[in-house]
């Protein structure tokens, strides 16, 4: 295995509601190394988002240990978390959660306005993404004047533009019809291709094909984890 | 970007709450407009007090048959009261014992002044003085001479005029000796007045002086005909006993009973400033703590309004947060949004009082035409600096809810 980017070991997130207690995690450990490309599988409330949010240093485990990039990120503060998201994590949504107001090219240069880069340089980083995701030419256009599938492209592009250790995918093609759904596969299964590390959670088999390896959760535990027989070759 | 992008999402905000939004704008403007539109005004007033204390010497008193400025008292008693005529206020003069320095003047505003071709604004004030005004008045002739007592009772056509009139009519030449026409008058230049300068942007020099009797002979009408007595006290010392000699004989010369207040005006130089200024500190007092109650009210208008604005944008904020935006880039966001907010309001309040300042001043003119309207410079720093104190104060618990929401939970709110 490659040199890891993310180790944990017996994660624990544990929900009060009330009286009522909710392991939404419940000892989990796992190692991801460079460049590798993960889909995250299991049923519904089986703690794939509660993981993948630990992950992206979102959220902060109940109990256990999470070293990124051998960094211990259990004991960082709020403003530490928020340089990590920004500069070694890129995010993509199931909403997409593009900024309503902005033009594609104003989303994909915030994270860059959050990085503290100076403007000519955001622009040619941002348009450089744009470009990579196939949207040159609707990089003035506000999310609502674009399709589903443009927008997730402007949400990777996003992701993509601090060229971060991993880019975590929570459902990203969930909100798509099928063939949209396999054209931004195809984007994921390119960024891999060039280098990137890539996780992504999915209820969809079709959709976990195009990964290399195959964590299956269940009830907040590691039911599996195996290298994909079907994935296509690199 | 960033900044401009929370500016237009503030006004935004504006538009899309107007009825709550511009009710706390309003208040925000009213505060503004109360402190920017009282100290204008004050400003305005200060001038016209120190217009009329910069003729009016050391230990002298003046009489009049109503204040210039009347600082809240009864208008209608005092319309009531009869002119101070100029036989009346020679009279005074010849039975008053403690001093000799007496002089009776009378202003009419607004004369345009001709010379040959050339004529000044119809801004000029003329002035109808006797001989003793020199010496009464802390003024003085820079050249050339004043009109001595023969020239007043044969009521010579002469003038002493001050410098603004020379530069309008004679340019750089000399004024001495030449002859200028006053609504169909036409007097012969003796004298040229010192120039003095402004007092708070009114030019002292703007001025026409002629003799008294010529001046309530062609210049006066019912209305402005009552005449100004300057008196001058031998010393400091003598003051008093002068300034009580001088209201005993006006109030015998004006049939007053013991027991009914003055009928006119008298005035030194201290108590004018004194009435002003009490009368300046008290309304400033009453317009600034209305002005800063509206504007903290305003500022918990703005609050609610910001508390509204962060929870409608709690996605956004998460989003925002996920790409690794830090507390204080949060904060700023939202401050510079209340912050604008504030300065809209402020804005419309500077305007409103900055207008409504200049139109009183204009209507002043109308008796006071040497009155120029000073922009209140200070005051307009100061409310831009208060909105923005109060954009902070009031943003800043908005701001920080904002900062700190948690990004998992603000990411799945809906
Ligand atoms: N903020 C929360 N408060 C209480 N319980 C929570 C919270 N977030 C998640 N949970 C619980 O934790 C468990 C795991 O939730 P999670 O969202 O990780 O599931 P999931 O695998 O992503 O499901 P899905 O496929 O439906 O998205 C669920 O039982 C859920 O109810
Ligand atoms: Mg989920």
């Amino acid at each position: 295995m490659s040199q890891p980017i993310i180790e944990i070991a017996n994660l624990v997130k544990r929900y009060e509601m009330g009286d009522e207690e909710v392991f939404a995690l419940q000892g989990v450990t796992l190692t991801i190394g460079r460049n590798e490309y993960v889909a995250l599988m299991g049923p519904s409330g089986s703690g794939k988002s509660t993981l993948m949010n630990m992950l992206g240093c979102l959220d902060t485990p109940t109990s256990g240990s999470y070293l990124f990039t051998g960094e211990n990120v259990s004991d960082m503060d709020d403003d530490d978390l928020a340089e990590i998201r920004n500069r070694e994590i890129g995010f993509v949504f199931q909403t997409f959660n593009l900024l309503p107001r902005a033009t594609a090219l104003q989303n994909v240069e915030l994270p860059l306005v959050y990085a503290g880069m100076a403007k000519d340089q955001r622009m040619q980083r941002a348009t450089e993404a744009l470009k990579r995701v196939g949207l040159a030419d609707r990089m003035d256009h506000k999310p609502n004047e674009l399709s589903g599938g443009q927008r997730q492209r402007v949400a990777i592009a996003r992701a993509l533009v601090t060229s971060p250790s991993i880019i975590l995918a929570d459902e990203p093609t969930g909100n798509l019809d099928s063939k949209t759904g396999q054209d931004i596969m195809r984007l994921f299964g390119e960024l891999w291709r060039g280098g990137n590390t890539v996780i992504l959670v999915t209820h969809e088999e079709d959709v976990a094909r195009h990964a290399r390896r195959i964590i299956r959760l269940r009830d907040g535990r590691i039911e599996s984890d195996e290298v994909n027989p079907h994935a296509p070759l690199a | 970007m960033n900044a401009l992008e929370s500016i237009s999402i503030a006004i935004d905000a504006v538009r899309s709450q107007k009825l709550r939004s511009s009710l706390t704008l309003l208040s925000i403007g009213i505060g503004v407009f109360a402190i920017i539109a009282s100290t204008s005004i004050m400003n305005t007033l200060q001038q016209a007090v120190n217009g009329q204390l910069a003729d009016l010497g050391e230990n002298s008193i003046l009489i009049q048959r109503t204040p210039t400025i009347n600082f809240g008292t009864n208008w209608a008693k005092m319309r009531k009261r009869k002119n101070i005529t100029y036989a009346q206020a020679q009279q005074f003069r010849d039975r008053m014992t403690t001093t000799q320095l007496i002089s009776i003047s009378n202003e009419s505003p607004a004369y345009t002044i001709k010379a040959g071709l050339e004529s000044t604004n119809p801004d000029v004030s003329l002035i109808g003085i006797d001989d003793q005004y020199f010496a009464v008045n802390a003024i003085a002739i820079g050249e050339g001479r004043s009109f001595i007592e023969s020239e007043v009772i044969l009521n010579r056509r002469a003038a002493v005029i001050g410098t603004d009139v020379v530069k309008a009519l004679f340019g750089q030449g000399s004024a001495l000796g030449k002859t200028i026409t006053i609504k169909n008058q036409e007097f012969d230049v003796i004298g040229i007045l010192e120039s003095r300068g402004g007092v708070l942007g009114q030019s002292q020099d703007n001025r026409v002086l002629i003799p008294i009797t010529v001046f309530n002979r062609y210049y006066t009408s019912e209305w402005d005909a009552s005449v100004d007595i300057s008196v001058k006290a031998e010393s400091k010392l003598t003051l008093e006993s002068t300034f009580d000699e001088a209201v005993g004989v006006m109030r015998a010369l004006r049939s007053v009973k013991p027991w009914d207040e003055n009928n006119f005006e008298i005035d030194t130089n201290d108590a004018i400033t004194g009435q002003f200024s009490g009368f300046s500190s008290a309304l400033l007092i009453v317009a600034w703590i209305s002005g800063l109650g509206a504007l903290v009210a305003a500022g918990i208008g703005i609050m609610n309004m910001m508390l509204v604005s962060v929870r409608e944008r709690t996605r956004e904020i998460g989003v925002r947060k996920a790409l690794g935006a830090r507390k204080r880039w949060i904060v700023r966001q939202f401050l510079i949004e209340s912050i604008t907010l504030c300065q809209l309001g402020g804005l419309t309040g500077m305007i409103g009082g900055l207008g409504s300042s200049w139109a009183v001043t204009e209507i002043l003119r109308g008796t006071m035409p040497s009155l120029s309207y000073v922009m209140p410079w200070g005051t307009v720093v100061f409310s831009i600096v208060i909105c923005t104190v109060i954009g902070i104060g009031f943003g800043l618990y908005p701001a920080w809810r904002a900062a700190t929401l948690d990004p998992i939970e603000a990411l799945r709110y809906e």
